[in-house]
């Protein structure tokens, strides 16, 4: 069986300015942005491509999807070498790109005909599968809208419809998600998980790791424009048992003042970082089994009450901070989204 | 075999396509207003009026503006906005050649370029009595004419940029420099043979020329060979524009 995607070397220079043609050895006139990857995605994965921003992510989707020629390297989709014939690839591909890029001046209905037009959709079926988009998305009541009326919800909702009106086998998301509403971001994930299921293989570009986290088989992390780690979710965890921590919100008794601080709690022995997460502090530990039972003398020591206490293991975000070279707790961005695995003692005390 | 010709089937209907949908996008906004459909009337009544020009001169000079300027607009246009809002990457990661895309973008300005000149044809035929000798040859330096100066135009649109202010300018500089030397508003034949020599270096001057046969019935160079100068500048501007779509990849634009 074919790999969906498979990718040998890949590896693009931008050429500064002024120059005509990219150095790719080494002479610092241009940017190094992907830098000799390899990786294969499978049929009927979902495929996570984890990054900072300038990682590469962009870079590399561009060139899967033939919107950008490699400096290096070798793509192959669905067996198909996109350097000798794109023609039989740019077929079974769709591409949700970053920005919404609907036409605003045709409606939501129009935008569908013509991409359904432009990938050669049977004449007999556009309209059917147009229909069928449409409620899925929640559209339909707007399809003779202009869509520079749409909300960025409901635009994000059209590219990603446009994007899948010829049925691909391979769909390629920049960043689906970013600045729409939860109600919009679970709709979009239902529906990637239900084509993934109907045998469709999707590739994410993503910084939302919880987005990662909740829909991929398998992710690669990449950083500086190398891959720097490739598994599935939880083995990247488990290799990552260091950053383990445990979540504790501690307050004094009822009629007493708060002192405002929690003097001593990161010298407690095994704690390697401390961060304050909203009320609470986050102890990182390798061994969070032997920290629980200093914290309960931590806190009866200084007369506070435990109300809350978890173990949480590694969370994918901290795995890519880890990875990426952001220090755990320092960059921490804490999202609503991004909780860390509870287990254990969880919930209040 | 028939494989091929589904696939060169697929590629008229995904190039007629692109020029229908541009079609409705793009023809009522301000930039295509001004510079396709205003430019060449403005540009004829500035160097027009109060010059003793007859109405069939005047006729045939209005078209060859109005074909030169209107299909010449659309690609300098078109091509940097829809790289800016990035539509344009839809159309690149179709399953389409260039070359279909390029010419869907093409038949875009020439449409254009066409209607102005129906336009400009009516107004002449109706307000100032004008009357077309050879109607087919006037058609076919109008349908050549718009290929033409349409190609022209999307070689500046392919630059890889993203503003179209960045295109506008060298863009509107070389089409007023063709302009200029071509034999517009100066007849070839009154021209010394230098200046002659440099006309002949523009493409307009041979769409004037071919106007000029259809409608005064008298002309310089051999229509023929005024149609095959438009259709064959036509086809080798395209080059360019693939030239500069090849190195946009590259550069990531």
């Amino acid at each position: 069986m074919n790999h969906a995607i498979e990718v040998e070397n890949l590896t693009k220079y931008y050429p500064s300015a002024g120059l005509r043609q990219a150095q790719p050895n080494g002479s610092g006139q241009a940017f190094l942005a992907v830098d000799h990857i390899n990786f294969t995605v499978e049929q009927g994965e979902i495929f996570g491509f984890l990054g900072p921003n300038g990682a590469g992510k962009t870079t590399t989707q561009r060139m899967l999807t033939t919107l950008l020629t490699p400096t290096e390297g070798r793509i192959l989709i669905n067996g198909h070498d996109l350097a000798r014939d794109s023609y039989p690839a740019k077929r079974q591909l769709g591409l949700v790109p970053e920005e919404s890029n609907v036409y605003t001046e045709l409606t939501a209905w129009d935008n569908l005909m013509f991409t359904a037009s432009i990938y050669r959709v049977p004449r007999s079926e556009r309209a059917k599968r147009a229909q069928e988009l449409l409620e899925t998305f929640g559209l339909w009541e707007k399809r003779a809208v202009k869509t520079e009326n749409f909300s960025k919800g409901m635009r994000r909702r059209l590219s990603i419809a446009m994007a899948i009106i010829h049925k691909p086998s391979l769909l390629f998301l920049d960043e689906p998600t970013p600045g729409l509403d939860v109600q919009s971001i679970r709709a979009i994930w239902e529906l990637i998980r239900r084509m993934n299921a109907e045998g469709t293989t999707v590739f994410i570009t993503t910084h939302q790791i919880e987005e990662a986290n909740q829909l991929c088989g398998r992710v690669a992390i990449i950083s500086r424009g190398k891959i720097a780690a490739i598994d599935t979710p939880e083995r990247l965890k488990a290799n990552f048992r260091r950053v383990q921590s445990v979540e504790v919100a501690l307050e004094p008794p009822e009629g007493s003042e708060s002192s405002g601080g929690l003097p001593g709690l990161e010298s407690l022995p095994g704690v390697t970082t401390q961060v304050k997460v909203g009320d609470k502090m986050r102890l990182y530990t390798e061994d969070p089994s032997a920290l629980l039972p200093r914290l309960i003398q931590y806190a009866e020591s200084h007369a506070l009450r435990i109300v809350s206490l978890n173990t949480l293991g590694p969370s994918l975000e901290d795995v890519f901070l880890e990875i990426t070279g952001g220090q755990v707790g320092v960059v921490g961005n804490e999202t609503q989204e991004e909780k860390p695995a509870r287990r254990g003692m969880g919930g209040r005390k | 075999m028939n494989q091929w010709i589904e696939r060169i089937k697929d590629e008229w209907a995904q190039a007629w396509t692109v020029a229908v949908k541009d079609v409705r996008v793009y023809y009522l906004r301000p930039g295509m207003i001004m510079f396709g459909f205003l430019m060449p009337f403005f540009m004829f009544f500035s160097f027009s009026v109060r010059r003793e020009l007859g109405a069939a001169e005047g006729v045939a000079r209005l078209l060859a503006l109005a074909v030169f300027f209107t299909a010449g607009a659309a690609g300098p246009f078109i091509i940097p906005t829809e790289r800016r809002i990035g539509t344009y990457d839809r159309l690149l990661a179709a399953p389409m050649s260039l070359l279909t895309l390029l010419l869907g973008k093409t038949a875009v300005g020439a449409f254009f370029a066409i209607a102005v000149s129906i336009v400009a044809l009516l107004a002449g035929l109706l307000f100032f009595g004008a009357t077309i000798l050879q109607p087919g040859l006037l058609a076919a330096g109008i349908l050549l004419g718009a290929f033409s100066f349409s190609t022209l135009g999307l070689a500046f649109g392919s630059m890889p940029t993203t503003n179209p202010g960045d295109v506008q300018m060298p863009s509107t500089l070389l089409r007023w420099g063709l302009l200029f030397i071509s034999g517009v508003f100066i007849p070839l034949g009154e021209m010394a043979p230098v200046a002659r020599a440099i006309a002949y270096l523009s493409p307009l001057t041979y769409a004037q020329d071919v106007m000029n046969h259809a409608v005064l019935g008298s002309g310089l160079i051999n229509p023929w060979l005024d149609l095959s100068v438009l259709a064959l500048s036509g086809v080798l501007l395209l080059w360019p524009s693939i030239k500069m779509h090849q190195r946009a990849r590259v550069l990531g634009r």
